[in-house]
């Protein structure tokens, strides 16, 4: 477990440091996963270590938010005069990306099957 | 003669150190986490919304400014980074199953997270929302510790976001099966995509635990839209703040 986190800890360091002098447009953890995606594709795979580690934060990547999120408090009476507008933003626009990213696939998953059995069907032609 | 009850004396020690901080953020959530499993994981009993509200109610009770809290808090927070570092390991076990998938999955992240920022924006300018509001609807749609790593850059309220992004993880983890059955989609990888983009963590455990390759979709779609966005979004946000005067 310790190895998994040194890892996930220098790759955001680096991130960090790249973000500070290079690339001051994007946050350092989002260039540490960018780094550490580009070498587990040069590995070819993720060791175990690493795997529990990712699992583990992935499994409660929602605690990580509570600090930030009690913050609401001092927000209430603005989210409150608010509630209607924020509610029916939040609510229209879920609805919304996950009936367009589902179709959009569909639509492509549709197509990449009719040109397949296109080319099957050619070559079954060919074999007549 | 000014004798000190005891008990008060404990107490201003406790509340100055950043362990009764982390202590009520801990417990909280261990408390949700167990009701969460007790329900089977229904997402209505959301461990994080548990959390904080529990949180919230037990420092409001006790009088502690925010900032008091958020100094033991931070401890937690400053995971966050690493938390998205971690990311890359599900978006490279995804990216190894897709095998010419690639384009149509990033076409269709495009496609959602546009859809998701420019309705909710859309809709809560046109109802009438503060800027505070409008602001953080920009990010809410990226998965929470990106989100609010952009937030902090386009100066907009990393609070606010990652409540909005908690309710839509809410709402998208409830209503996915929904829509996505209305629409007729049946493929584990196109359903668990979707719902990594709209519906984020919560999303990808209600994903996994119905399939396991829609929870690894989900997964690598959330961990993707967020660096998507990340570098888009600050991009396209500077050249679009002017014209819309916020």
């Amino acid at each position: 477990m310790i190895s998994g986190l040194v890892q996930l800890f220098l790759w955001q360091g680096l991130g960090e440091l790249l973000s500070k002098f290079i690339l001051p447009g994007i946050p350092g953890p989002v260039l540490g996963l960018l780094l550490l995606l580009g070498f587990l594709a040069f590995k070819g795979q993720v060791d175990t270590d690493l795997a529990a580690v990712a699992d583990g934060f992935r499994q409660h990547l929602g605690l990580l938010f509570v600090p930030a999120s009690v913050g609401v408090l001092l927000f209430l009476p603005e989210l409150q005069t608010h509630a209607l507008a924020v509610g029916t933003a939040l609510l229209v626009s879920v609805v919304l990306t996950i009936a367009v990213t589902a179709i959009v696939l569909k639509v492509f998953w549709y197509f990449s099957l009719k040109r397949n059995k296109g080319t099957a069907m050619q070559r079954e032609q060919r074999h007549e | 003669m000014s004798k000190r009850l005891p008990i008060s004396d404990i107490w201003v020690y406790l509340s100055g150190d950043p362990l009764f901080a982390l202590i009520i953020t801990l417990a909280t959530y261990q408390l949700g986490y167990l009701l969460y499993v007790r329900a089977n994981r229904h997402p209505l009993v959301n461990p994080v919304a548990i959390s904080v509200i529990l949180t919230c109610i037990t420092i409001d009770v006790l009088d502690m400014p925010y900032e008091k809290y958020f100094e033991g808090a931070q401890f937690v927070h400053f995971l966050l980074g690493t938390a998205t570092v971690a990311l890359a390991v599900p978006i490279y076990t995804g990216f190894k199953r897709m095998q010419g998938k690639i384009l149509h999955i990033w076409v269709a992240l495009t496609a959602g997270s546009t859809v998701s920022i420019v309705s909710a924006v859309a809709i809560a300018k046109l109802m009438g929302a503060s800027d505070n509001i409008v602001g953080s609807m920009y990010t809410k749609s990226v998965t929470t510790p990106i989100a609010m790593g952009i937030a902090e850059r386009l100066n907009v309220s990393p609070t606010l976001t990652a409540v909005f992004t908690v309710i839509t993880g809410m709402l998208g983890a409830i209503l996915a099966p929904y829509i996505l059955n209305t629409i007729k989609v049946q493929q584990w990888w196109i359903r668990g995509t979707a719902i990594g983009v709209g519906a984020h963590g919560l999303g990808i455990t209600r994903a996994f635990s119905v399939n396991e390759e829609a929870g690894i979709y989900a997964s690598m779609a959330m961990g993707l839209n967020g660096v998507i966005s990340a570098i888009a979004l600050p991009v396209v946000l500077s050249y679009l703040r002017p014209h819309l005067g916020f």
